[in-house]
């Protein structure tokens, strides 16, 4: 079964799954946009000039960083390989551009986030897939029965327990009633990912090792959850809509029993009265 | 739950999280760090031996100490035929500085009789090995043609490309990081 499934997702075709998991993900996602307050359109736009950013700034990027190699060959710089692509380069283009949208069409960005959240969450199972397809993201060899033959070894499934943490975590986000803070849905959703990801890459087969034999992994996840807790803190709840008085409140002497509105609208008037009776006459 | 409550827990979690962190630092297996042949980014790269059409013999594991670029092609394969020019060009800058291209031909599911015909009419100048049983398809886990390995000097697979074609900067790109790998 999971070698049919790798011959037939084998890399590039991984590709499918992240594309299918992303159409789910924003459909899913404008579903959640009206509880936000965000208009689904906008939505849609504003992933869109996003994700244009991320894949032309991920090449661009790439490209700053060899310069030589490109200049030698520019038309490589419109190549079809995926691979000349710096990811965090994407990020960070993807999420300036996300923000000016977002200033120039006068959309607050931690709604956004909010009515994105399904398409992260949904878009996490999609990369867990394609992890298992293309044999990325190995766990380390293992003697428990449900360890999978990959790389010459019996190893931890860390990609399938990536797909379950990603699964269990939409669903929880799903199930989950309508916040009052604006930005605890992306919260929630970044501290429920770095979580499983801190628990998950303790297992991995090919971590990078920092420090004296850290996992890199385990940190920067680890640093990802501490921010999304510490954020999830300084949340205020969505402010009220201001109420409209209409009715003028006049300053009336402090009556010994609670007044209702009429009889303090009328103590007002007998107020003004004396006030004009008292007032001395200008001299002509 | 009390906001007081709350932040106990969110301790907790981080705290829990450092612990699981220094649990699992530095175990045998954290890393494959080329330690078991396979192919895949940071593993050995299988070892092989296989003959060119003239005869002459060729083994991986001798070649230790070159970047050597593995490309499995077949003749029938358009981003195979459309990828060769570039390579060919990149391998005749590189060569001296120590890049080794060893073309394999997946000849097992391909026309031996036009394989020197293809080589004469691309000019290639790189040594081409002939997979005549698919033995090396089955340890490089073929599963689309073309595919690229790039090995390091240590014999550790540095990139793996599957498809084609590859463009000159990600050959050039590529190339260049092999070359720069340290001997050991």
């Amino acid at each position: 079964m999971l070698t049919l499934f790798r011959n037939i997702f084998a890399a590039p075709r991984d590709l499918i799954l992240i594309l299918a998991a992303a159409w789910l993900g924003l459909t899913l996602s404008e579903k959640r946009a009206a509880r936000h307050g965000v208009d689904s359109n906008e939505l849609n736009n504003l992933l869109f000039a996003a994700l244009l950013a991320y894949i032309i700034g991920g090449r661009l990027f790439y490209a700053a960083e060899h310069l030589n190699a490109f200049v030698k060959s520019p038309l490589s710089l419109v190549s079809i390989n995926i691979t000349l692509f710096d990811m965090w380069g994407a990020l960070a283009a993807a999420i300036i551009t996300g923000f000016v949208y977002c200033q120039r069409r006068r959309l607050s960005p931690l709604p956004a986030l909010d009515a994105l959240t399904p398409f992260f969450a949904t878009l996490a199972i999609g990369i867990g897939f394609s992890h298992l397809a293309t044999g990325a993201a190995f766990g380390q060899e293992t003697t428990l029965p449900w360890g999978i033959n990959l790389w010459s070894a019996t190893r931890h499934p860390t990609q399938i327990y990536e797909i379950i943490a990603s699964i269990l975590t939409l669903g929880w986000l799903w199930s989950r009633k309508a916040e009052s803070k604006p930005g605890s849905d992306f919260l929630l959703f970044a501290a429920l990912t770095s979580a499983s990801q801190l628990f998950i890459a303790g297992f991995r087969g090919d971590s990078a090792l920092v420090f004296g034999g850290l996992r890199a992994e385990q940190i920067a996840a680890w640093i990802v959850l501490l921010v999304s807790l510490a954020g999830m803190e300084f949340l205020k709840p969505k402010e009220a809509e201001p109420m409209v008085i209409s009715e003028r409140i006049y300053s009336v002497p402090k009556p010994s029993a609670k007044p209702t509105a009429r009889k303090s609208a009328s103590a007002a008037n007998k107020v003004r009265r004396r006030v004009a009776k008292n007032k001395p006459r200008r001299s002509k | 739950m009390q906001p007081i409550q709350r932040r106990i827990l969110s301790v907790l979690i981080l705290l829990a999280g450092l612990a699981w962190i220094f649990l699992r630092a530095d175990k045998i297996g954290a890393s494959t760090a080329g330690r078991i042949p396979a192919p895949q980014k940071g593993f050995l790269a299988p070892e092989f031996t296989l003959a060119t059409p003239k005869g002459e013999k060729i083994t991986l594991s001798e070649l230790k100490g070159k970047a050597v670029l593995v490309n499995i092609w077949a003749t029938w394969c358009g981003p195979c035929r459309e990828e060769m020019p570039t390579i060919e060009k990149v391998y005749r800058e590189y060569k001296d500085q120590g890049l080794v291209v060893l073309g394999v031909n997946s000849t097992y599911q391909d026309n031996q009789v036009g394989i020197v015909p293809f080589l004469e009419a691309y000019n290639i100048t790189f040594p081409v090995v002939l997979d005549e049983t698919g033995d090396v398809a089955r340890k490089y886990d073929l599963r689309s043609l073309p595919s690229s390995f790039f090995i390091n000097r240590d014999g550790t697979i540095n990139e793996v490309v599957i498809g084609g074609p590859m463009s000159e900067a990600l050959l050039r790109t590529r190339i260049e990081e092999i070359l720069n790998s340290p001997s050991n």
